[in-house]
């Protein structure tokens, strides 16, 4: 039994661990950016999620909306102008850069609202149902309910609209996206802007399960990284099933070996995973 | 091709440590200090520069070495008792065995993945030392207070005169020149019958030492270390702004950088710690933007101009 509900446990997780490597991959597939700051996103995220519901008393699930729409208004404009000047650079400037942004965006963060440890704690916070000797907390099935929306709708605007398919194009052959007339530069903000988005979004979801800090974001950059690779690079599939891998993983660990280790782990996983099958659990051999 | 000359670098280089060397006696407490800070971000610059500037691997994990030879410096000083003499170079002695080791599956990975598993790696050790007896877990280590500052001024000195030895060294030598081919192209530095795993692993673990050195002397000088205090990501940023900043792969690029950055922290951090910590997240966004070859390059070539900078921008962006 307890072994059931040690999965249940990862999976729920794990589906907040895809929606961020979600963001993670996009960028990367499109762009050949690791974004390093992607961590820092998810920590924007989750304090816009935090200052709408402790100064307006906004519910945590309803004003998401509004923090996927500043993300995306952020990284759109963060790309535009900043790191468009360089991202056909090598790509340990686009690394390094990525590094600097996160650095400063943490520090901001740190002086203007400080280092305490914050939470988002709406009245339904502790509500839990049991099914059989199961207890699934509330909060924790709507986060999952949440992500398997946005990555579904998110895969949707990718494989079936116009833009999804400028953003493809332009992932594949930059020169020949922009002879057929697609604007690159605002293709690639709009990017940008979307794994901003679902940055934040994961980070919305992150503050009701998790306290919130300046500083949450290095580990989650690298849980995102271990995620994306884990499933296999720029497939957005990969970015979900990784996630749950990871999800699991972590779920299994903690109990059965304690939970003093969950860094060890996602490093361990990802060096494992890139010695067996350095393409991915779903990517295909290029 | 004809080499520069090896003889004005030399006469210089000993004159500036000459005079460095005899800097305590004419300098305020607060002045030592301060160098003894500069020694050792320089000496660090220097050790990331062997890996991340000469072989073109871009290591953002070298403080897991720092914080290996702290520890290790630390643990033998206090629980096992032994003198200072012999455990700080057993800290450097570990750290480079686990930089040669934790090498040699990571120096396999190219570009971003070799870069996040350093991330990785040093995220772990923190984890490690974090959960540890031996390293005092989350509270630390103490160590018995040393009244005067000038051994570590000197061991830092010796730390980053050597350091930069070593990168003189590669910069003209069968080692380091198979490092170089290494980072322009390493498919065909192996075809030239370079050993370049045995030349990637010898030079993380290089860079491993001297980082593992640094940082045992650090925690000998600062007396209190902790796992959030040693294994702090912004001192690998550190590592690379100021060899980035100074220029990658050259000997004094690495110098110049730890010059620069450590007076600008030196003035800002009395105001705030975050503050400073912001300031160098800007310096690397301004670097990568207007010099991504680094300062050493502006100067030796004396081409910094608007017209340079706006066709950088326009080679590198969209």
């Amino acid at each position: 039994m307890l072994a059931l509900q040690v999965l249940i446990n990862g999976i729920l997780l794990g589906g907040l661990y895809g929606l961020m490597a979600l963001g993670m991959s996009l960028i990367w597939g499109v762009m050949n950016i690791v974004n390093i700051a992607h961590g820092a996103l998810i920590m924007l995220g989750a304090y816009v999620t935090f200052w709408l519901f402790t100064l307006w008393g906004w519910d945590p699930f309803v004003s998401l909306p509004a923090t996927i729409a500043l993300l995306f208004v952020y990284g759109y404009c963060l790309q535009r102008f900043l790191l468009n000047l360089i991202v056909r650079a090598q790509l340990f400037l686009t690394l390094l850069i990525t590094f600097g942004v996160e650095v400063v965006m943490v520090n901001l963060v740190r002086i203007f609202w400080s280092s305490d440890l914050r939470q988002v704690t709406p009245t339904y916070a502790g509500a839990n149902f049991a099914v059989g000797a199961i207890t699934i907390p509330y909060v924790r099935l709507w986060v999952f309910v949440t992500t398997a929306i946005l990555s579904v709708l998110f895969l949707l605007v990718l494989e079936k609209t116009r833009l999804g398919r400028a953003i493809r194009a332009t992932s594949e052959e930059l020169r020949a996206a922009r002879l057929t007339g697609i604007p690159v530069a605002h293709i690639y903000a709009v990017t940008f802007g979307l794994g901003a988005a679902l940055a934040g979004a994961a980070g919305g979801l992150w503050g009701m399960l998790f306290p919130i800090t300046p500083i949450m974001g290095g580990a989650l950059t690298l849980k995102s990284f271990v995620v994306a690779v884990l499933g296999g690079l720029g497939t957005m599939m990969g970015a979900i099933v990784g996630g749950l891998v990871l999800g699991l993983a972590e779920s299994f660990t903690a109990t059965y070996l304690g939970p003093t280790y969950p860094n060890a782990i996602s490093f361990g996983l990802l060096v494992l995973i890139l010695i067996l099958r350095p393409t991915g659990i779903v990517g295909r051999r290029a | 091709m004809r080499l520069p000359s090896r003889r004005v670098p030399t006469v210089a280089g000993a004159l500036v440590v000459a005079a460095l060397a005899l800097a305590p006696w004419g300098l305020s407490p607060f002045l030592v200090q301060f160098l003894i800070n500069l020694f050792m971000l320089a000496a660090l610059a220097e050790s990331w520069n062997i890996i991340g500037g000469f072989t073109g691997y871009a290591s953002f994990g070298n403080v897991a070495f720092f914080g290996i030879g702290a520890y290790t410096t630390a643990v033998l000083l206090t629980a096992a008792a032994w003198p200072f003499a012999l455990a700080l170079p057993a800290g450097g002695l570990l750290a480079m065995a686990f930089a040669g080791l934790i090498g040699m599956p990571i120096l396999r990975l190219k570009g971003h993945y070799f870069a996040i598993a350093t991330l990785g790696v040093a995220e772990t050790m923190r984890e490690i030392v974090y959960n540890l007896k031996i390293t005092g877990g989350g509270t630390g280590l103490t160590m018995p207070i040393t009244r005067s500052p000038l051994p570590f001024f000197y061991l830092m000195l010796a730390i980053l005169v050597a350091a930069t030895l070593v990168n003189w060294w590669l910069s003209a030598s069968r080692f380091g020149y198979g490092l170089i081919a290494i980072r322009e192209d390493e498919d065909a530095a192996m075809a030239m019958g370079i050993n370049t795993a045995l030349y990637k692993t010898a030079a993380f673990a290089l860079s491993g030492a001297f980082a593992g050195l640094v940082g045992g002397v650090f925690a000998y000088w600062i007396t209190f270390i902790d796992p959030e205090g040693v294994f702090r990501v912004i001192v690998t940023i550190q590592m690379i702004i100021m060899a980035v900043f100074g220029g990658m792969g050259t000997v004094v690029g690495p110098l110049l950088g730890a010059l620069v950055l450590a007076s600008v922290s030196e003035l800002l951090s009395t105001q705030l710690v975050s503050l400073a910590e912001l300031f160098n997240g800007l310096i690397v966004i301004l670097v990568v933007l207007f010099m991504p070859k680094g300062l050493a390059e502006v100067i030796s070539k004396r081409e910094f101009s608007l017209k340079k900078l706006a066709r950088n921008l326009r080679e590198y962006g969209v």
